[in-house]
């Protein structure tokens, strides 16, 4: 069921880079609209998912990567309609091409999910998290979009995506505050985490949550995440350039990817739903 | 006598070069009066402005013209001609006149259209005129070119947006900061590449606008007429501290911003970019400071990557451009081939007056009975009829197709009238 939204994410793909090569409104309608369908395809099969499992399917490595496609692509709608401003697509988009990969590759896991992981809490949690990520996700694009440009301006060589980004300026503010936002979030998220494992500990002895601690890899790298992106929003008032930002949130952003897939796959005891 | 163009320019020789023969700085009417002082020339032109060196000239051997144009840029700025030959271009006659008359329109410019470069061709001819280097073939070709620069910027629209250097650097400014309107800029010099870029500052809105020359009552001046305030030279360092752009366009002939010092200043602006645009020659910001951290700095030469992006949007006004300076190269190129039929032609006008003269001469007796009004009237009619006798021919001759037909005509109507060498010399003298 997840292959369709694959299929639109991957063809609204192709359109925002058509759309970043010509520069024409009418391929970036075009994506635009593939990629909005892409999403109302995504939200249907979540919809469709949640009403079969009689809640929402956003823990579990394979549903929350789904969840983090499908959120990232209606943060990154929403920014886009707001600001009318489609060149970030052309990055963003095959990001959720290749991350929808893993949930439509993936056979469904129809397991019931355990007592312990349907408190609200414990969806705020997650929530959060996802919302923080899609937030990185997006941070990372416009740094990378940024360094691209600093390096053509800084090269002299002004050409390519000189003509097709928005001023240097603009794409610093815009990573700040994608930054700032998945900060708040994650910080939420980590926060409700701790609360919420501290709560349940006591009362489940399954071995997931006795697992919940800091030496587990999953909450280590959220935490190095977490301390990756408070520097960068410290050293923001303390000298740190636009492009040293720019490579930090990537940096940051490699990390969340890290622990999405890898971490979330094989390492971790204690998030291994 | 040919009309010849000696010169280099950004698209032959590199900025170090033209920063060494750059004559703009120094002394121009002491300079072209040097060169005229050489005797290789007849008349001659120095055109010198931060993209060119260009000498435009009448000589009568164009080839050892060339050789002295060239042996003259060396010596008189300490550079072996060798280092220069290179670098340096011949042109003439119709190839010379189209090159001024695309210089004057803009159209040779680093970006092209922009405005500056006519008031520099103006500015050059009336430093050789106030000079006495100039005479009837510059005088000619100048006052057409500048003619057909007007044009060009009248009726193609070539000049509007981003066209001057200085507009283009803005236009890169806004790539790094977005929107200019928060911004503090400071303006490094007092002449006419400073007041052109702070007036487009202001046309940006800049918060703030600062000004800063070495002579503080220029700076001042400057600053009154754009609306910001000007700054003593010894506070420089602090006003570059809390500017965002910092443009440099003083006669320095050092370099008056150094990696070291904008460095320092980097360090307490926190790694605020800082976009510095170096419009003069020789440069004012030492290369290397481009190198540090979210500093961006532009000089002439680099200003050439941004122009590709306005010559696109000029395809067409460079067409109409283009046609307009043909049509005057055209017409220029007509006038110049006739003046090699001049001699022929006054010769003939001559040769006809005198034999109206002595025929009148030899027709004294019988027009003695005449009243004066009756005399007059004789004297009137044998003049029209030469006239008109000789209008068809002069006009054919003077706009033959090409230099040989011309000789060809000369050659047959010296021989069919025996025009002799003394009427041809004395014209041609005259």
């Amino acid at each position: 069921m997840n292959l369709l939204p694959l299929a639109l994410y991957t063809a609204a793909a192709a359109a925002y880079s058509v759309h970043f090569m010509r520069g024409d409104r009418r391929s970036g309608r075009f994506a635009t609209a593939g990629l909005a369908a892409a999403a109302l395809a995504h939200t249907f099969v979540i919809g469709m998912r949640t009403m079969e499992l009689g809640y929402a399917p956003i823990a579990g490595t394979t549903a929350a990567v789904s969840a983090f496609v499908w959120l990232l692509a209606l943060a990154y709608l929403y920014i886009e309609i707001t600001t009318d401003e489609r060149t970030m697509g052309a990055f963003i988009v095959p990001l959720m091409a290749a991350l929808q990969l893993i949930p439509a590759l993936t056979p469904d896991a129809a397991e019931a999910r355990s007592a312990v992981l349907r408190t609200p809490l414990f969806t705020l949690h997650v929530a959060s998290m996802l919302f923080a990520y899609a937030a990185f996700a997006l941070a990372c694009v416009i740094g990378i979009t940024y360094v691209l440009l600093f390096k053509e301006i800084k090269a002299k060589d002004v050409g390519f995506f000189y003509r097709r980004l928005p001023p240097l300026a603009r794409l610093d503010v815009m990573n700040e505050r994608a930054v700032r936002i998945g900060w708040l979030f994650l910080t939420a998220g980590v926060a409700i985490g701790v609360f919420w494992a501290l709560r349940v500990r006591d009362t489940y002895s399954d071995p997931r949550v006795q697992a919940m601690t800091i030496v587990d890899p999953k909450i280590l790298v959220a935490l190095v995440c977490w301390a990756v992106y408070s520097f960068q929003l410290v050293a923001r008032r303390f000298g740190l350039s636009g492009r040293q930002a720019a490579l930090l949130s990537a940096v940051g952003f490699a990390i969340v990817l890290l622990n999405f897939v890898p971490v979330g796959y094989f390492l971790t005891r204690s998030h291994n739903f | 006598m040919s009309l010849i163009l000696v010169g280099l320019s950004h698209r032959t020789a590199p900025i170090e070069l033209r920063e060494q023969v750059d004559f703009a700085a120094r002394d121009m009417g002491g300079a072209v009066r040097a060169l005229a002082g050489k005797r290789t020339t007849d008349e001659c032109v120095l055109l010198s402005t931060c993209n060119r060196v260009e000498i435009y000239a009448a000589a009568g051997d164009p080839g050892a013209a060339r050789a002295g144009i060239g042996r003259f840029v060396a010596e008189y700025h300490g550079v072996p001609v060798e280092r220069i030959d290179p670098h340096l271009y011949l042109q003439r006659d119709a190839a010379a006149t189209q090159h001024l008359f695309r210089v004057a329109s803009g159209l040779e410019s680093l970006v092209v259209g922009e405005p500056q470069i006519l008031g520099q061709v103006k500015a050059a001819y009336l430093t050789a005129a106030g000079e006495q280097t100039t005479g009837p073939l510059l005088n000619r070709l100048f006052h057409s070119a500048l003619a057909t620069g007007k044009r060009v910027r009248a009726e193609t629209g070539i000049g509007e947006g981003a066209v001057s250097v200085s507009y283009a650097a803005l236009s890169l400014a806004r790539k790094i900061f977005g929107d200019l309107s928060g911004l503090s800029a400071l303006v490094l010099g007092a002449g006419e590449m400073a007041k052109l870029t702070a007036t487009h500052l202001q046309s940006q809105h800049v918060r703030e606008l600062v000004v800063s020359s070495r002579t503080m009552r220029s700076a001042a001046a400057l600053a009154g007429r754009v609306g910001g305030w000007a700054i003593p030279w010894e506070h420089m360092g602090r006003a570059i501290e809390g500017a965002d752009i910092v443009v440099t366009a003083t006669g320095a002939t050092e370099p008056i911003l150094t990696r070291d010092r904008v460095q320092a200043v980097m360090r307490t602006r926190r790694n605020r970019p800082l976009f510095i645009i170096d419009i003069a020659v020789p440069r004012d910001v030492e290369p290397g400071t481009g190198e540090l951290e979210e500093v961006f700095l532009y000089n002439i030469d680099d200003l050439q990557s941004i122009v590709s992006e306005s010559f696109a949007r000029r395809t067409h006004q460079i067409e109409q451009a283009d046609a307009i300076v043909a049509a005057e190269v055209e017409r220029f190129v007509i006038w110049l081939r006739s003046r090699h039929a001049v001699p022929t032609v006054v010769a003939l006008r001559q040769h006809f007056e005198d034999v109206r003269r002595a025929e009148l001469k030899r027709l004294e007796p019988k027009l003695a009975g005449l009243g004066p009004e009756a005399r007059a009237r004789v004297d009137d009619v044998t003049r029209l009829i030469v006239e008109k006798l000789l209008h068809a021919p002069t006009e054919h001759l003077k706009s033959a197709p090409d230099q040989r037909t011309i000789d060809d005509w000369a050659d047959a109507l010296t021989r069919l009238f025996s025009l002799s060498a003394g009427e041809l010399d004395e014209k041609e003298r005259g």
